[in-house]
């Protein structure tokens, strides 16, 4: 760890003190240390152990605020353990932070009190990383979106290839030559973002979402200059780096006048845009916001495009994302998609708001120095899959499918792992396909 | 008025402003900024807030630890109620016998669930790593309170000993956890308004 200066300590005071409102200065004074937050945590699930409670990660932040803040924790540390902002303190902080918590917002909804815990840990991570200490492998990921304009740094060139020929497979696959993905094109209705591993690792959900927007006759467009739905310094805790990835997005939705942006099936990268960002730029932003999940739902319920739940056959479950669900209240949307689209729908325990996080949150899938404790929580996801029975596993987040799939395969579960998009895609009955049947 | 009783109007007058204080720091901060564009009804999630989401049915940290939220449960009761016999004795009003018996038959159950969580926090080793001397601090005054003013109750011998407790503990109050009586109305609050903002609270039917 590099050493701890004294203007990094100041640096990292300075966040208690430049967000202290009456949320912070709330949730710093409420936890009563009973502990009985530690179940609704994925990690002390899997392993119980004192380090995984929700109220250590709240209390190492709040012992901080303590010590520097309050008169108690100046003159008296040791009466509410007011811990001095140390080295060791600093490891413990990063240990706790970044290594022990996806940021699945579970434990604020079960912790007896009330305590946002998850607005604390975003708090202490934003410290850490003011002080520059964020893990390594998660900072490149963002470097990786600031310098390159996407977070996999996939170039242009690259990115215009693979949906060009994305594009010759929708054409053949709806049979229609003047079936398009079409590319920075302004005045459009929608301009439609990506996860970066969609071009990168899973192009066929672009298709599956082409294919659903020429099937609902859409006005759309993408971008190939800023396109990256995700922001991964909501997870590494830079505002300002967090700033600089939502501004592009604004920007570009504004260079192409776009009317509405659709978020694409990411759930930190829906969160991070649609309710972070505006507090980022402290604007509301001048167009709709809505993602993928809403507009599916929206085309079904509006018969804008037809399904048929008889194509897909095979049982399906539905994994929450915590962003998307707990953190953005899309719950509903999701469910009455996949009941217009699928033969048969089987919940999981628990589900919902209640859902249990795959592990892959919180920046996990990029921080690789904790990938032991990533793939250990995944058993609970496993688990819950298998009660199931099901052998497709719907997920509106391509970081879930990204952790759903090595799941998958660690734990030999043997499902398949789709998107809602792909669901929707399969199941879509084309005017053409209408006509020939009629016939 | 002795001089304990004096010292009890002190702590008390020391407590009620250390309380104002925190109220009046936590409202002038204002709520907090949201400039996303609003998804659902902030007073209906902050009613849920300290209703429906604060049922044992959909909290973890209640159904599956019945035997301590209940022993929570009637503990804070207790505690009510021994603040509340606290002004009774300082406006010398005077409970009938069946109704001051029930009180000390309440404020003993209370007592002994205090005891418990005390002996759960002591010798749960996650609890213990967990603890500061406040944690402990805090509930023994507190399970001390409510078993003197019990006794207190039964035994005009244990007054003077009542008021100095009580005047230890209003004293204690704005320096440990105590706070969480204050803080705890702000935290549901604002844990209502975040997730109404965003449409989480109150939860939504699933329509068919």
């Amino acid at each position: 760890m590099e050493k701890l200066t004294d203007e990094k300590i100041k640096k990292g005071l300075d966040v208690l003190k430049r967000d202290v409102g009456s949320k912070l200065l709330t949730h710093v004074n409420s936890c009563v240390h009973c502990g009985l937050c530690a179940e609704s945590c994925v990690y002390y699930r899997l392993k119980p152990d004192e380090h995984f409670v929700p109220a250590k990660k709240v209390d190492i932040v709040s012992s901080i605020y303590r010590r520097y803040n309050t008169l108690g924790g100046k003159l008296a540390p040791w009466l509410t353990n007011a811990r001095k902002l140390d080295e060791a303190t600093v490891e413990d902080m990063v240990d706790l932070l970044y290594g022990s918590c996806t940021m699945c917002g579970r434990c604020n909804k079960h912790c007896s009190v009330g305590v946002d815990i998850e607005f604390l840990i975003r708090t202490g991570r934003a410290m850490l990383a003011e002080m520059g200490y964020v893990p390594e492998t998660l900072q490149k990921t963002v470097d990786t979106a600031i310098n390159t304009g996407n977070n996999m740094g996939i170039t242009k060139d690259e990115f215009v290839d693979t949906l060009k020929w994305l594009e010759e497979d929708l054409q053949f696959e709806v049979d229609d030559d003047n079936a398009i993905i079409p590319l920075d094109e302004k005045g459009k209705d929608i301009m439609y973002t990506l996860n970066p591993r969609e071009p990168k690792f899973f192009p066929l959900s672009i298709s599956a979402m082409a294919k659903v927007f020429y099937a609902a006759g859409e006005s759309w467009t993408l971008s190939t200059r800023m396109y990256d739905v995700t922001n991964y310094a909501y997870f590494s805790g830079n505002l300002e780096e967090g700033r600089v990835i939502a501004q592009r997005m604004e920007d570009e939705m504004l260079q192409l006048d776009a009317k509405r942006c659709i978020l694409a099936e990411c759930g930190h990268g829906s969160r991070a845009f649609r309710w972070e960002a505006p507090n980022y730029l402290e604007k509301e932003m001048p167009f709709d916001v809505d993602t993928s999940v809403e507009l599916l739902a929206e085309y079904i319920r509006e018969g804008r495009i037809k399904v048929d739940p008889g194509k897909n056959t095979e049982p399906v479950t539905l994994h929450d994302p915590c962003n998307l669900t707990r953190g953005g209240g899309i719950y509903e949307e999701q469910r009455y998609i996949l009941k217009k689209c699928v033969k048969s729908f089987v919940e999981m325990t628990p589900s919902g708001t209640d859902n249990l996080c795959c592990g892959g949150g919180g920046g996990q899938l990029s921080m690789s120095e904790y990938n032991e404790r990533r793939m250990g929580i995944g058993k609970l996801k496993a688990e819950q899959i298998t009660a199931t029975e099901a052998v497709v596993v719907a997920t509106p987040c391509h970081n879930c499918v990204d952790q759903l799939i090595q799941i998958n395969g660690a734990y030999k579960l043997n499902v398949k792992i789709k998107t809602l998009a792909e669901i929707v895609a399969d199941a879509i009955i084309l005017e053409n396909e209408e006509k020939t049947k009629e016939n | 008025m002795i001089w304990y009783q004096w010292m009890a109007i002190i702590a008390l007058l020391v407590c009620l402003l250390s309380c104002i204080y925190h109220f009046y720091k936590i409202l002038s901060l204002g709520n907090p900024p949201e400039y996303a564009r609003r998804a659902g009804h902030i007073g209906k999630a902050v009613k849920y807030s300290f209703t429906g989401a604060m049922s044992p049915k959909v909290k973890e940290s209640a159904y599956m630890h019945i035997p301590t939220y209940v022993a929570g449960i009637i503990y804070h009761l207790g505690t009510f109620l021994a603040i509340f016999v606290f002004f009774l004795v300082l406006f010398n009003i005077w409970l009938q016998s069946w109704v001051m018996w029930t009180a000390v038959v309440m404020l003993v159950a209370a007592g002994l669930c205090g005891v418990g969580i005390l002996i759960k926090r002591m010798s749960k080793h996650e609890l213990r790593t967990l603890s500061s001397p406040d944690d402990y601090i805090s509930n023994i005054l507190v399970t001390v309170f409510q078993l003197i003013t019990a006794m207190a109750m039964i035994d005009i011998a244990f007054v003077p000993a009542y008021f100095i407790l009580v005047s230890l503990l209003m004293l204690y109050f704005p320096v440990g956890k105590l706070k969480h009586a204050v803080y705890f109305f702000a935290a549901r609050y604002h844990l209502g308004y975040f997730y109404g903002w965003r449409g989480v609270w109150p939860p939504k039917p699933i329509k068919k």
